[in-house]
């Protein structure tokens, strides 16, 4: 997974990287806010950034809000660094569009957790998207029959959307995933086959010589 | 001032796979100003590329911190007291990260001053700030310098 540090001071931004790098994470470096604004706008932007509150020209809260006003379908996980540790400044970080924040100095460990939590979240956030496309493409597939049909009284014919007349059983084909076996049903079989039968050998009969 | 011997000589010279070069002497470090406790922390994020991380970052630690220090004091000449706190903010970070603590706690004294403080109290804090930061560089400087013997 690839992290983006935007840090504008080098001890913190080297030891940050060190350690990330150690935990297993692709890392790309900015010293300001500006530099990683435009490396969050690129199509395979990092999808965890680790920025610090206060940097040269546009600074983390600045760079979380843009972040969330993009909208994105990936927007990446924010981790705010802050070196203050007052509630305001928190809530700031958080109202501005951060998923995560860590006041200065950090202990090594919470922020290997913290990053590993995003990391989870983010990976959850592109399976999610991935069924979601998949779902997308199977809607596509989806023939559905919805909405007011005019059909015949006496045929039972449809109208189709191009004001054509069709048998509702090649209507309902074109329109779904359905197919139809032909059958005759009991009441059908009564009072139209069973008639045309006896008629039929009552005319052969008829037509039959003496024997 | 307290003053601590300590030996950059542990028991063992191969570490993470590879030769560490240590001093053969131990080093006099001014323990009031870093803190050496932070700094050999970072000896188990040493790459195995054979660099050492410690040196790096004393480096840009250095670098930077001279350049912070005049931003410090050319900023209080000229009341510039966003800048001045900005700067002050940036430079506790780092100072903090590598345990230089007195150069952390003035700037965090920088960072609450403003406008109502008068330019004297402000320019007794920078002038503590440069002693402080003068102390801190030297012990880096000695630490560096025992790391590359």
């Amino acid at each position: 997974m690839r992290v983006l540090i935007a840090e504008d001071d080098p001890v913190s931004r080297r030891i940050l990287e060190t350690l990330l790098r150690r935990w297993g994470y692709e890392v790309t470096s900015t010293i300001d806010g500006k530099a990683a604004w435009d490396l969050l706008q690129e199509p395979d932007a990092p999808s965890l950034a680790i920025l610090d509150i206060m940097m040269p020209g546009i600074d983390g809260l600045e760079l979380c809000r843009r972040v969330r006003r993009s909208q994105t379908s990936m927007p990446p996980y924010i981790i705010l660094l802050t070196a203050n540790q007052g509630v305001r400044e928190i809530v700031k970080g958080i109202e501005a569009g951060a998923d995560d924040y860590l006041t200065k100095p950090y202990d090594r460990e919470e922020l290997r957790v913290r990053v590993q939590v995003g990391a989870r979240i983010v990976e959850l956030q592109m399976k999610l998207s991935e069924r979601v496309q998949q779902l997308e493409v199977a809607l596509d597939h989806v023939k559905q029959l919805q909405g007011i049909l005019p059909i015949c009284s006496y045929c039972k014919k449809i109208r189709n959307d191009l004001n054509y007349w069709q048998h509702v059983e090649s209507y309902v084909s074109d329109h779904s995933q359905a197919e139809f076996s032909h059958g005759i049903c009991p009441t059908c079989y009564e009072t139209k086959v069973k008639p045309q039968l006896e008629s039929l050998q009552i005319s052969q009969s008829a037509a039959a010589p003496n024997s | 001032m307290k003053k601590t011997m300590i030996s950059f000589s542990a028991n063992n010279d191969l570490e993470h796979g590879r030769q560490v070069f240590r001093p053969a002497q131990a080093a006099a470090i001014d323990n009031d100003a870093v803190d050496m406790k932070v700094l050999n922390a970072f000896e188990e994020l040493q790459p195995d590329d054979g660099s050492d991380l410690i040196v790096e970052l004393i480096d840009l630690y250095l670098l930077a911190a001279a350049q912070r220090v005049t931003q410090i004091r050319e900023a209080s000449i000229a009341t510039e007291w966003v800048l001045l706190t900005r700067v002050a903010h940036n430079l506790r970070g780092s100072s903090a990260n590598l345990g230089v603590r007195k150069v952390a706690e003035i700037c965090q004294k920088l960072e609450w001053m403003d406008r109502h403080d008068s330019p004297q109290t402000v320019a007794v804090q920078v002038g503590l700030l440069e002693y402080e930061s003068a102390r801190a560089g030297a012990a880096l400087a000695a630490v560096r310098q025992g790391r590359l013997v």
